[in-house]
């Protein structure tokens, strides 16, 4: 279960995250919607600490950490957060020294200090989840945006964390490459993984949420169930965020 | 060119060689090493936030590129007996070409670190990873396949350099070959003999470098 409390965070004196208050329960996904600016990669970077905030708290399973009137966090609460979760990022950022299977394996070996059998047993269940079983030796360049991506999956998996992040895991790829992507986060999805995903694929929101967030400007402008939020928004910046996003779509 | 000249050009060509591969080769293999370690020192130390240790780093690196080889040579060979430390010609001359090696390529180092993108550093730590984790396994393998060319072009430099220690009463090939002079009073041949030597050397440097880039680039398709 995460809980995110009052959560603030600034830029020298940009404001991009003005109390947040979320709460997520195991085995849930949660969508998170907005135009861009409006905080929601902030947010979610908060989750694993790539982004310190500045006042509030997170919890997350076991692990409760508390921002308020802290000057440093300490370096040991920062791992224990990042093991608990893992990432997928928009431009994928694979490590381009290693294979696939040395991508996915790398967190096990250097983070979770697994022998090297265990690591490559696991890290090819994963690469044969996300389908890509026949380029365990390839290197990340060799593949596609959208092939790259399900690394990206497969290697955040690996390290077991509680909740998943993705980062707009589909806004770098080209159009014919998005559906394969997604049909895995689906499959997680249906598999009970707690996830976290920002994103700007609508139709995708709706299938995969359990729970849609709609950020404007560092505030959570809605919160609900996708219906609640996609079709009945109450405030009329929302309904204006919509509009103009399926007026785009047509 | 007579018979004489070509005798002595045949003559000198193995002692020559000999100087070349039992001390040039070595003195730069040496200082070329400590060098490299101080280069990486020096650079992480001036990526990191410890203020003491950055500001020695950063004099250290001022002074050792803001002074001449040969005079940092002289005061180590020359001057440091003042005060009660002499050293070898060969100690002298390692600690010379080492801190001047380690200050010219830390500089290297460091811009090789700086660009590694930040993903790279984030998707470290996403999986859990320790700064030094993510240094050891993701940045400094990226940054050495970065550094691979102007680090070759330190190392070049300094087979040439290593002449300098002639200076300070090392007997290296340079120093050889002055000797060589002394007796033969040919300073034209056999300094053009020499230079071929080190002309000689530095290819076959150029050679390395390319099979390691080479076998660097493989994960790369830029």
């Amino acid at each position: 279960m995460i809980e995110i409390h009052d959560l603030h965070k600034s830029f020298g004196s940009l404001e991009v995250l003005k109390g947040i208050n979320l709460k997520l329960e195991h085995g849930k996904v949660l969508v998170i919607i907005g135009p861009s600016g409006s905080g929601k990669t902030t947010l979610l970077r908060c989750f694993n600490l790539l982004e310190v905030p500045n006042r509030g708290s997170i919890v997350l399973g076991d692990t409760k950490l508390d921002f308020t009137n802290v000057k440093k966090v300490p370096q040991k609460s920062v791992l224990e957060l990042r093991r608990k979760t893992g990432m997928v990022f928009q431009s994928y950022n694979l490590f381009p020294h290693m294979t696939v299977l040395g991508n996915v394996m790398e967190g096990q070996i250097t983070v979770q200090k697994l022998p090297k059998e265990d690591a490559r047993k696991r890290a090819l269940a994963l690469l044969e989840k996300v389908g890509l079983s026949e380029k365990a030796d390839s290197y990340p360049h060799q593949l596609s945006g959208g092939q790259q991506q399900r690394v990206g999956i497969a290697r955040a998996m690996a390290v077991e964390p509680e909740v998943l992040l993705f980062d707009e895991p589909t806004s770098a790829l080209d159009p014919e490459l998005v559906g394969e992507v997604l049909k895995v986060i689906k499959q997680l999805a249906a598999e009970g993984m707690t996830m976290v995903i920002v994103t700007h694929e609508m139709k995708f929101a709706a299938d995969v949420a359990d729970t849609i967030i709609l950020m404007d400007n560092g505030h959570i402008l809605e919160q609900g169930t996708p219906q609640e939020v996609l079709v009945h928004p109450k405030s009329p910046r929302a309904l204006q965020f919509l509009n103009r996003l399926s007026g785009e779509a047509e | 060119m007579d018979d004489r000249k070509i005798q002595i050009l045949i003559d000198t060509l193995l002692p020559l060689l000999k100087a070349g591969v039992a001390f040039t080769i070595p003195l730069t293999l040496v200082s070329f090493a400590i060098g490299l370690l101080l280069a990486v020192l020096t650079a992480l130390v001036r990526l990191s936030s410890w203020r003491i240790p950055k500001l020695i780093a950063g004099f250290y690196v001022w002074v050792i590129r803001g002074t001449p080889l040969l005079v940092q040579l002289f005061i180590i060979f020359y001057g440091l007996p003042a005060v009660g430390i002499i050293l070898q010609p060969f100690t002298a001359a390692v600690i010379g070409f080492s801190l001047s090696v380690g200050a010219y390529s830390s500089e290297i180092v460091r811009a090789a670190i700086i660009s590694i993108h930040k993903g790279q550093w984030e998707a470290a730590f996403s999986v859990g990873m320790t700064r030094g984790q993510a240094l050891r396994r993701v940045i400094l393998p990226q940054a050495t396949r970065v550094s691979i060319p102007p680090l070759a072009n330190s190392f070049i430099s300094l087979v040439k350099d290593t002449s300098l220690a002639a200076t300070i009463t090392y007997v290296e090939m340079f120093r050889t070959s002055q000797q060589v002079v002394a007796t033969t009073y040919e300073p034209l041949l056999i300094y053009s003999e020499v230079g071929v030597i080190y002309l000689l050397f530095s290819t076959v440097l150029s050679t390395l470098q390319n099979y390691l880039e080479k076998r660097f680039d493989r994960y790369s398709a830029s």
